[in-house]
């Protein structure tokens, strides 16, 4: 009897101190997010309605070509972000179907911003079947400590009749709030590169007006042609004048030669034929001048010609830019090169050695007990193509059919099996003594040996 | 031309200007080429009827003010000329275009006179605007006593200061209500005369658009539809033999009524250098303007006031395809002058004593107090900026000018105006181009 009241005493306690907490809990599971994490970190499939005039919707799609802002209003989430500006971007994707938009958050209303964001950048993914190549490429950047626009998906709704336009990537602007973000200052000057020609850091002479017209610049705009450009003239000539055995020595104070190394290994590991060492030359980077200093670092964008060849070796245009032609040629900057590749597949897995996949079709991420385990880019691919595919399917204007979809999707499953050994082969070819224990682990232990 | 029109516009518009002023010119020399072929070789002429009250030479040149050809009573023409040369201190800054010192405003050269002694016409073309070269283009048609009937490329009745000469202006440049909120002219039909001994004066008419002051957009969008126009003024003194200073006493009213194309169409407003004041806003519906003017001219001193509202309605154009509440634009101005030297203040002021003619010419000081502006917030909701914000952000420009008129004699008049803006958004003086401070001086001549 005592006991049973003990009972009742200790179920009344408990019901006592769960009562508020369960409100409070879904309080916070219904309270509008903050901050943009939620939205940018990739963890759900977005909705994102864009409250846009019919007449507008036409038009920005009739005069594609233009950069013309039209007034709409941005919701997600139940948030409104009412009077913000929607222009086409993009410069080679730009069509009429179905355009890449800036979302400008501040253009009409100063200030105004959504979650501390100033704008949102709506991405097409017209040069990718599988939609996923950008996105899984800026979270490799940023695992390997690179600073990356965040990226996620989402299901963009237009109109007032919330008809749906496709699935759009959502990226993360590179502007002040960015730098302020990942480099914990605003102050420097950011520009933004404009591809023109094969260019991989040539010395294109002293004309500072060379510059102008590959550099936009995103901050100190009002800047003279000297005070904005002479820099990146001085970076670009120490990269041409610096021997290539001292590269730190005469480098560094521009460009950190390591960190330059960690970008062209990632593209080159994920066979970015539109990048640092695209075949046209450099593109797709902004460049951020720390403020106050001569340093800079290249920040990269529009990722979406990645994962072209399985089997690109990763010397791919070394030779063709200056830098990674001097990394390349000097035993020491290579060895480092070779061994952050290693790193990289290290870290996408799977580990050295695994067995290959018998039947792709049925593959599943996590593997089932007795499969070969997914490697950490196996299983992303996996786990953003579950949560994309319906509305992929269902994407009214995106100009490729499911079944290339679900192509695009087998080839980067497949290119995040293989590649790792495909490089571990080329880098054992020229040198084999960079392979680390960590890379020459057996079958299925790669976690425990990493 | 040249400008942002597009060509097929700018061809239909120069075209039916050429037609027009073509057609004008063939009147007037089928008139005149007989009558000059009646021309005595000596030049006197002889008449047809020698009891013609009118008797003596049939072509008579006569150069008093300006060039003139008078054919009997069949026909007049006065060759007109002006020009107005500006040298402008305009202050710089964020959302502003640089100007030059030196601006020549007009430079036009025209024709006019009577037909018949019952038509009276004008035709003018301004050479320093290459893209809208014509100015008043028409024919006015005596009808009936007090009915005349206008058509022609002419102003539409709506704004005294607008409809107020360019060379009979007391200050450099007219009100910014006057000059962007009234329509200006177009290609229209009108009915106008005075009745009950010019106690009341009306104009009423029909026109093919919105007028040339709204914005290019407007202007060539195929959709423009016409605008009708009604302008009533009533002198209730005017006929008075005792108290003269009320005489000139006026007071009337003003209204327009036109479509709208679907498009940023929304009403220019501009600071008074030119630079862009008000956000095109999309719109679509009709457009209303309503207007009240005062004028007094008391002896050598006059005042003068306006107040004009104009509303362009948005019908779908939220961000969702719902209607929108009506853009709004205001404006008023009070100004008054005062002829020191005393002579009497009319529409174009003669001098008594004109300068270097035993005089210093006409003295007249001036005063003006302006207000432009935009928006349409109501007791709810945010008001902003973007063009299809449901509550505008309200924008003001209040101005003040001061300025010292010569009229050196009746060819030659000097203007000096000292301009203070101020510039509001949302109720707050915009920083940085809020309160600032222009000069101008301007030279004019008019034959």
């Amino acid at each position: 009897m005592r006991s049973r009241y003990v009972k009742y005493g200790i179920v009344l306690v408990l019901v006592w101190l769960c009562g508020p907490v369960a409100p409070v809990a879904a309080q916070s599971s219904d309270a509008p997010p903050t901050t943009p994490d939620t939205l940018l970190d990739g963890s759900v499939l977005n909705d994102i309605w864009l409250h846009i005039n019919a007449r507008d919707w036409e038009e920005i799609h009739t005069n594609y070509k233009e950069g013309t802002y039209y007034p709409i209003d941005f919701e997600w989430r139940g948030i409104r972000v009412r009077n913000s500006g929607m222009r086409v971007r993009g410069r080679f994707t730009r069509n009429d179907r179905k355009p890449s938009f800036r979302v400008d958050f501040n253009r009409y209303v100063t200030g105004q911003d959504f979650l501390g964001l100033k704008a949102l950048d709506l991405n097409n993914e017209l040069q990718d079947p599988s939609m996923l190549h950008d996105r899984l490429s800026m979270l490799l950047f940023r695992g390997m400590g690179i600073a990356a626009p965040r990226e996620a998906h989402a299901r963009v709704f237009v109109g007032a009749n919330r008809e749906f336009a496709g699935v759009y990537g959502v990226v993360e602007e590179v502007n002040k709030e960015f730098l302020n973000k990942n480099f914990g200052e605003d102050g420097g000057h950011l520009y933004e590169y404009h591809w023109q020609e094969n260019w991989g850091f040539q010395d294109p002479g002293p004309d500072l007006r060379w510059y102008g017209v590959r550099f936009e610049p995103k901050t100190h705009d009002t800047e003279s042609l000297a005070d904005l450009y002479m820099p990146v003239r001085d970076l670009v000539e120490a990269v041409n004048d610096a021997p290539q055995s001292d590269l730190e020595g005469k480098v560094d104070d521009y460009l950190n030669v390591n960190t330059f190394v960690t970008e062209i290994a990632i593209q080159n590991f994920l066979a970015q034929t539109d990048g640092l060492l695209g075949d046209f030359g450099m593109s797709n980077f902004y460049l951020y001048r720390f403020a106050g200093k001569h340093l800079s670092q290249l920040i990269p964008w529009d990722q979406d010609l990645a994962f072209g060849s399985l089997d690109e070796p990763p010397w791919h245009n070394m030779s063709t830019n200056v830098l990674a032609a001097k990394i390349w040629d000097e035993p020491k900057y290579r060895d480092a090169y070779l061994k952050k590749l290693i790193e990289i597949a290290d870290l996408m897995g799977p580990a050295a050695g695994s067995p290959g996949v018998d039947d792709p079709s049925t593959r599943r991420c996590p593997a089932p007990e007795g499969e070969p385990p997914c490697g950490w880019l196996e299983q992303e691919v996996f786990r953003e193509y579950v949560q994309i595919r319906d509305a992929a399917h269902a994407d009214p204007l995106t100009p490729f059919s499911n079944d290339e979809f679900e192509h695009g999707i087998a080839f980067i499953e497949q290119f995040a099996r293989e590649r790792g050994n495909v490089i571990r082969q080329y880098v054992a070819a020229l040198a084999p003594e960079l392979l680390t224990v960590a890379s020459r682990c057996t079958p299925f232990s790669h976690v425990t040996c990493r | 031309m040249s400008g942002g029109l597009p060509r097929y516009v700018q061809h239909r518009a120069h075209l039916a200007l050429r037609v027009a002023a073509a057609a004008l010119a063939a009147v007037l020399l089928s008139v005149a080429a007989p009558v000059a072929a009646q021309t005595q070789p000596d030049g006197s002429g002889s008449s047809a009827n020698p009891g013609d009250p009118a008797d003596g030479p049939r072509v008579r040149f006569t150069f008093d003010k300006h060039p003139s050809i008078h054919v009997r009573k069949l026909f007049e023409l006065d060759v007109r000329v002006k020009s107005q040369t500006d040298w402008r201190d305009f202050p710089s800054g964020p959302g502003t275009v640089p100007k030059n010192v030196f601006d020549l405003h007009r430079a036009r050269v025209g024709i006019e006179g009577t037909l018949l002694m019952r038509f009276d016409y004008q035709i003018e073309r301004e050479f320093h605007d290459t893209t809208r070269p014509w100015r008043d283009v028409y024919m006015d048609a005596r009808v009936l006593r007090d009915l005349q009937i206008q058509g022609g490329h002419f102003k539409i009745p709506f704004g005294l200061d607008q409809l107020t000469s360019g060379m009979d202006l007391d200050f450099s440049y007219r009100s910014l209500a006057g000059t962007y909120l009234a329509p200006g002219r177009d290609v229209g039909l009108m009915a106008h005369g005075r009745l009950f001994t010019d106690v009341v004066k009306y104009q009423a008419g029909v026109f093919r658009q919105g007028g040339e002051n709204v914005r290019a957009s407007e202007r060539t969008e195929a959709q423009s539809d016409r605008t009708v126009a009604a302008r009533v003024v009533v002198k209730p003194w005017s006929g008075l033999r005792t108290r003269r200073s009320l005489r000139s006493f006026a007071a009337g009213i003003a209204f327009t009524d036109g479509r709208l194309p679907e498009g940023r169409n929304s009403l220019r407003g501009k600071t008074v250098p030119g630079d862009a004041f008000f956000e095109p806003v999309y719109v679509k519906g009709g457009r209303q303007r309503v207007g009240a003017e005062f004028q007094w001219r008391p002896g050598p001193m006059s005042v003068q006031a306006e107040v004009m509202r104009a509303r362009d309605q948005r019908h779908g154009q939220g961000i969702d395809n719902e209607n929108l509440p009506d853009a709004v634009a205001r404006g008023w101005y009070v100004s008054s002058t005062w002829l020191v030297t005393g002579e009497r203040k009319k529409d174009t002021v003669k001098p008594a004593r004109p300068f270097l003619k035993g005089g210093i010419g006409a003295v007249e000081l001036a005063g003006r107090v302006e207000s432009l502006s935009s928006g349409n917030k109501g007791s709810t909701g945010v008001s902003f900026a973007g063009p299809r914000a449901p509550w505008i952000l309200g924008k003001t420009d209040n101005v003040w000018t001061t300025g010292v008129n010569w009229y050196v004699n009746e060819f030659i008049k000097l203007q000096a105006d000292l301009i203070r803006e101020q510039r509001e958004a949302g109720g707050i003086i915009i920083p940085a181009q809020g309160r600032l401070w222009s000069r101008t001086l301007r030279v004019q001549f008019a034959l």
